[in-house]
């Protein structure tokens, strides 16, 4: 199913649309910009509401794939590969971040038995 | 004056861009919904209308989005369904994610999201970033906090196999945060509608060829499977861009047989690369120059754009990438050690039995 959608997707690819940036019909830049900017603000009201800090961690990666979308729009839009290359080190990021967090909100959970973050606010400066 | 002008004009076209793609108010009454449905679908203790406020966010997005796809239908012209498609299912599942009671629907969720944003990255044509993406996240990124998820969860207990974690079933401030999530969206894409009034991409081939252009290689190796050199000089790697117009698209070769060459233009797909030689195929004579045209495989794909750009241009971030992953992975083994405290005759112990087997052994 997965493969039928990548294969219409190519078919139904872009770069035709994009030179007709004033069409109507056509995919801008600005739609995915829209998607990328939905993406990130979840990611944010995700991370200042929920209480669980596994779920706050993964607001973040949802912050992350709106800003790679972005990126990699402007990328093509630019047709510029820098933006894909930079996507390469948002990953990098993302997943020493993954490590590093998980890692840390294991050894919480072990002291305390619990992973909500307001019983860690002994931690706040 | 004529500058003015100018601007002026510009400014009208990019007014009506702005009414045409984005109508504001449309947008920030879709928002407004938007945030309504977003506060009633996070978790709470008491009444909890999730399910009416995920209805709510969704159709108020979604409804911004298919205000976009509606305007191109009225100019006639088919929307891209595959967008709409990818771009929903990637705001629906982010939608789930931040505002499911259980963690491990969450990280589920969230696999959607990846899956449906590397289907967009594939409709933008970045192949490479999108199975990249899906190899990253969604197999090993996502699995450490699956396993993360199971590793920090208190054991169910008889009585209440489903019971929730106090901490998953409420929000904390949902109402203030998900002002200032859809403020900061609000802002966004009030910008966006303002904003630049076209960015234009540049004449794609050009520069297509000019990432080719750096790989001498590739092009030598593509072009003599095809079978063009038959007959034709075949350039060392490092001379080949003295033979390449990479504006033009065109490269130049001198004869060196004519007798290979008449054959090989028998082949209708090499004689439509050289329709120059075709025409004066009579006259031509050993040493003469022939124009061949880059077939479309020549160009360089995505890959060895990404490639290029990382390795030509960016070497130093790609080691300081490589140091980052280090230093995590040895930052995650050392907090994640269980510290015990072993005591002296424990070691001496643990010691004297290990030389036991090794003396054994021997």
């Amino acid at each position: 199913m997965m493969t039928v959608l990548l294969a219409t997707a190519i078919h139904g690819a872009v770069p035709a649309d994009l030179s007709a940036a004033g069409g109507f019909g056509a995919i801008t830049l600005y739609h995915y910009l829209f998607v990328a900017m939905v993406l990130f603000a979840l990611g944010v009201i995700g991370f200042l509401a929920r209480r669980n800090l596994i779920i706050m961690f993964l607001s973040t990666e949802l912050m992350f794939q709106g800003a790679g979308l972005a990126l990699i729009a402007f990328s093509k839009f630019h047709l510029n590969h820098t933006g894909e290359v930079f996507v390469i080190f948002v990953l990098t990021v993302a997943a020493a971040e993954a490590a590093l967090a998980l890692a840390l909100v294991v050894l919480l959970f072990r002291q305390r038995e619990t992973l909500d973050a307001e019983q860690w606010s002994a931690l706040e400066g | 004056m004529e500058c003015g002008v100018r601007r002026a004009a510009s400014r009208q076209s990019a007014e009506r861009r702005l009414n045409a793609i984005l109508n504001p108010l449309m947008l920030y009454v879709g928002l407004a919904a938007g945030a309504v449905g977003v506060l009633m679908a996070l978790p709470r203790r008491r009444i909890n209308p999730q399910i009416i406020g995920t209805l709510i966010a969704a159709a108020s997005l979604g409804g911004v989005l298919l205000h976009l796809a509606l305007r191109g239908a009225e100019a006639g012209q088919m929307p891209n369904i595959n967008f709409y498609l990818f771009a929903g299912i990637a705001v629906l599942a982010g939608l789930r994610v931040v505002t499911h009671q259980r963690p491990v629907y969450s990280a589920m969720f969230f696999i959607l999201t990846v899956l449906s944003s590397a289907a967009m990255y594939v409709m933008l044509g970045a192949e490479f970033m999108a199975f990249a993406l899906i190899i990253i996240y969604a197999g090993a990124i996502l699995i450490t906090y699956l396993f993360v998820i199971m590793l920090a969860t208190q054991a169910p207990t008889e009585d209440a196999v489903e019971a929730l974690n106090p901490y998953d079933a409420e929000a904390r401030d949902p109402l203030l945060a998900t002002m200032l999530g859809f403020l900061l969206l609000a802002g966004l894409t009030g910008m966006l509608a303002k904003g630049v009034d076209s960015i234009q991409p540049a004449a794609s081939i050009a520069a297509q060829q000019e990432v080719a252009a750096n790989l001498p290689g590739k092009v030598i190796r593509d072009l003599s499977a095809r079978g063009v050199f038959d007959g034709l000089e075949r350039p060392a790697e490092e001379t080949l861009h003295e033979h390449w117009d990479v504006h033009a698209g065109l490269l130049t070769l001198d004869v060196t047989d004519t007798d290979a060459l008449r054959i090989s233009l028998k082949n209708e797909r090499i004689a439509e690369l050289m329709p120059f030689a075709q025409f004066n195929m009579a006259t031509l004579d050993v040493g003469d120059p022939v124009f061949v045209h880059l077939p479309e495989s020549v160009q360089a794909s995505n890959i060895d754009g990404v490639g290029w750009a990382l390795i030509a241009e960016h070497p130093m971030s790609l080691e300081v990438a490589g140091v980052i992953l280090l230093m995590a992975m040895l930052g995650a083994v050392v907090l994640a050690r269980k510290q015990s405290q072993i005591g002296e005759t424990e070691k001496a112990a643990a010691a004297s039995k290990f030389l036991h087997v090794e003396g054994h052994e021997s």
